[in-house]
């Protein structure tokens, strides 16, 4: 099929000369010159955006002179490597991270799948749809309208509130929900299961719907209830892209929400991540080496994580393929 | 005989469905009530909302938060500008993206096998924050309207999306045939090539759009410039400032005065002028989304298939 278009596109070129030799190339590139063109525009913003910062990254180890540059600055070796974990705080927002990480691994990963496979049992179809239709909006909300949302509901004269007084009584102490330390872990948690519980589920329904009918069949034939069926079947067939989806999670242990969890932050909360760190050390402080620095490790060791998980998923998928 | 057997379930089917009805409502009411909770506030007079009970409907109903947020004219310069760059984002997110994808999508290419490689390696490595900042003030795109739109439109995901769809979607010869007829390769990309692509086009549109509205962070790490604030962005600033505030007020309150004494004066308060923000920052999204959610999910569809 390649060849074929190859032959038909290179006109003239002959069919038995090498694919890469020089002079098929300079064919090629004369005879497409228009479409080798839409590709520059591309290629320039990638240099400039995508790979001219990864040379910024020398200024993790400088200690950076603005006025002589990140290349004029004297090397430092590891020092600011160093300072990282000399400061508990900055360590600590990498603990913070993998803690956020875990409980979304246990919590908001698996919750999508719970409600895909409740709504793939809701025969009606049309109080489904609606369902799904309701679940999807709030991923499409803005990050910070959520923060403002909950700022509304949990506020002293919020819902939350309220509903306490009605359970507790009128003179109940209203509390600041988003100014409690404790709160805030859980809080997180609630908001992106909030954010993402139906938007999650399009992935497995989806996958639920290419589940052959037959093997439901012959199931029921063989004496299998609802929940056997569930277990039997459907889980089993898209067990591929729970797993799939969760390796690609592995890819995420030092990401996090940023927008989340610095629209939540004030004054009366002490949560750093990885993300709100190299926001404050760099930008809002102008610590830049230090900054970078982090961003440095962090980067470093996802992509360890992503070429792990990279490597997990192919192995799934050739087993899959058996 | 199949359709019997699905009917003869037994009772412990019959009580786990009526579980799974309560719990569809559930989601839905939890989903519903917290959004129609803000709307409610943002009708409702701000001292009287601070005496709590609101839940869906105003007690007393009122127009002023709304009207004190369109007079403030930094707000209505705040829209403008995130319409310049929901604009000028689709618009260059679709020229850059969609002439690449073409470009790749004809593997026949000599060369295009590196160029992929080239593309996919600052999927999985990148300079970070300060990096880019630092780059930005080089090239002069700190306080700059443009750092809206220039950084921000090439994407390489998506164009592996867009690829992998002019792939399956426009046949081969309908490229040869306007090849044969003299078609130019700019004539061909915009009148047979973009027409035939109008689903994903639209997915795309969607998608950006919908991005560069709601993306805050631009703002927050790059401009300083209160002229060049988004919708998003004020309403961050309004978040952080009534949280101060409400912190003082809780105080007062607790040191013995009551709730109107502490908001007299306010007619409108933080709390309402906020939940009024929220309303006016998501309502063009709630506006259009039911056109919204099915090309969405389409996409996401599409890009578990390839991607």
């Amino acid at each position: 099929m390649d060849m074929k278009r190859k032959k038909e596109v290179c006109a003239g070129v002959a069919a038995e000369q090498k694919e890469k030799s020089q002079s098929y190339a300079i064919k090629c590139l004369k005879k497409n010159k228009m479409t080798y063109a839409f590709l520059i525009p591309a290629i320039v913003f990638t240099i400039i955006f995508c790979y001219i910062p990864l040379g910024g990254l020398y200024m993790a180890f400088v200690d950076y002179n603005p006025f002589k540059g990140i290349f004029g600055s004297p090397f430092v070796g590891l020092e600011n490597i160093k300072t990282i974990f000399s400061m508990p705080a900055l360590y600590g927002s990498i603990l913070n991270t993998i803690w956020l990480s875990l409980l979304r691994m246990c919590v908001n990963f698996p919750l999508p799948i719970i409600f895909a496979l409740l709504l793939n049992e809701v025969k009606n179809q049309k109080f489904k749809r609606i369902t799904q239709t309701v679940s999807y909006l709030p991923h499409f909300l803005s990050s910070i309208a959520v923060v403002g949302i909950a700022t509304t509901i949990y506020s002293s004269s919020g819902i939350i509130n309220d509903i306490r007084a009605m359970i507790y009584g009128p003179d109940v102490q209203r509390i600041l929900f988003l100014g409690q330390q404790n709160f805030f872990v859980p809080n997180i948690v609630i908001l992106t299961a909030w954010q993402g519980l139906g938007w999650g589920t399009i992935i497995y329904l989806s996958a639920i719907s290419g589940i052959d009918p037959e093997l439901y069949e012959a199931a029921v034939i063989d004496g299998a209830g609802k929940f056997k069926q569930c277990w039997h079947i459907t889980l089993p067939s898209i067990s591929i892209t729970i797993m799939l989806l969760f390796v690609l999670e592995i890819g995420n242990l030092l990401a996090s929400n940023f927008d989340l969890i610095y629209g939540l932050q004030n004054p009366y909360i002490n949560f750093e991540v990885i993300s709100t760190v190299v926001y404050k050390q760099g930008i809002t402080q102008g610590n830049y080496p230090v900054a970078t620095a982090f961003s440095f490790i962090n980067g470093l060791i996802s992509l360890v994580l992503i070429l792990i998980g990279n490597f997990i998923s192919k192995k799934i998928n050739d087993v899959s393929l058996i | 005989m199949f359709i019997n057997r699905m009917k003869n379930e037994g009772t412990a089917y019959g009580v786990f469905k009526v579980f799974n009805g309560i719990v569809m409502v559930a989601v839905i009411l939890i989903t519903l009530i917290p959004y129609l909770n803000v709307l409610a506030k943002s009708i409702n007079d701000g001292v009287d909302s601070m005496r709590g009970g609101i839940f869906l409907w105003p007690r007393v109903f009122t127009l002023e938060n709304y009207k004190v947020l369109l007079n403030d004219s930094s707000m209505y310069r705040a829209t403008l500008v995130t319409i310049a760059k929901v604009v000028l984002q689709v618009t260059g997110s679709i020229l850059l993206q969609f002439t690449a994808a073409y470009a790749l999508s004809r593997r026949e290419l000599w060369g295009l096998k590196a160029i992929n490689i080239f593309f996919l390696v600052p999927m999985y490595i990148g300079g970070g924050l300060i990096a880019s900042y630092i780059l930005f003030s080089y090239v002069g795109l700190l306080n700059n309207f443009w750092v809206y739109v220039i950084p921000c439109i090439w994407n390489f995901y998506n164009v592996i999306i867009i690829r992998s769809y002019m792939e399956s979607n426009i046949p081969d010869a309908v490229i040869e045939a306007a090849r044969i007829d003299g078609a130019q390769e700019w004539t061909l990309f915009s009148r047979i090539v973009l027409p035939l692509c109008k689903p994903i086009l639209a997915t795309i549109v969607l998608w950006v759009a919908v991005g560069a509205w709601n993306e805050w962070t631009t703002t927050l790490y790059y401009i300083q410039n209160p002229d060049l604030y988004t919708l998003q962005y004020k309403l961050m600033q309004t978040l952080k400032e009534s949280e101060r505030i409400r912190a003082l007020m809780q105080q007062a309150v607790e040191s013995g005065k009551s709730v109107e004494e502490v908001a007299q004066g306010m007619k409108v308060t933080t709390d309402s002028m906020q939940s009024a923000q929220i309303i006016i920052v998501t309502l063009p999204i709630i506006a259009v989304y039911p056109f919204l959610q099915k090309h969405f999910v389409k996409g996401v569809t599409l890009g578990s298939v390839k991607g």
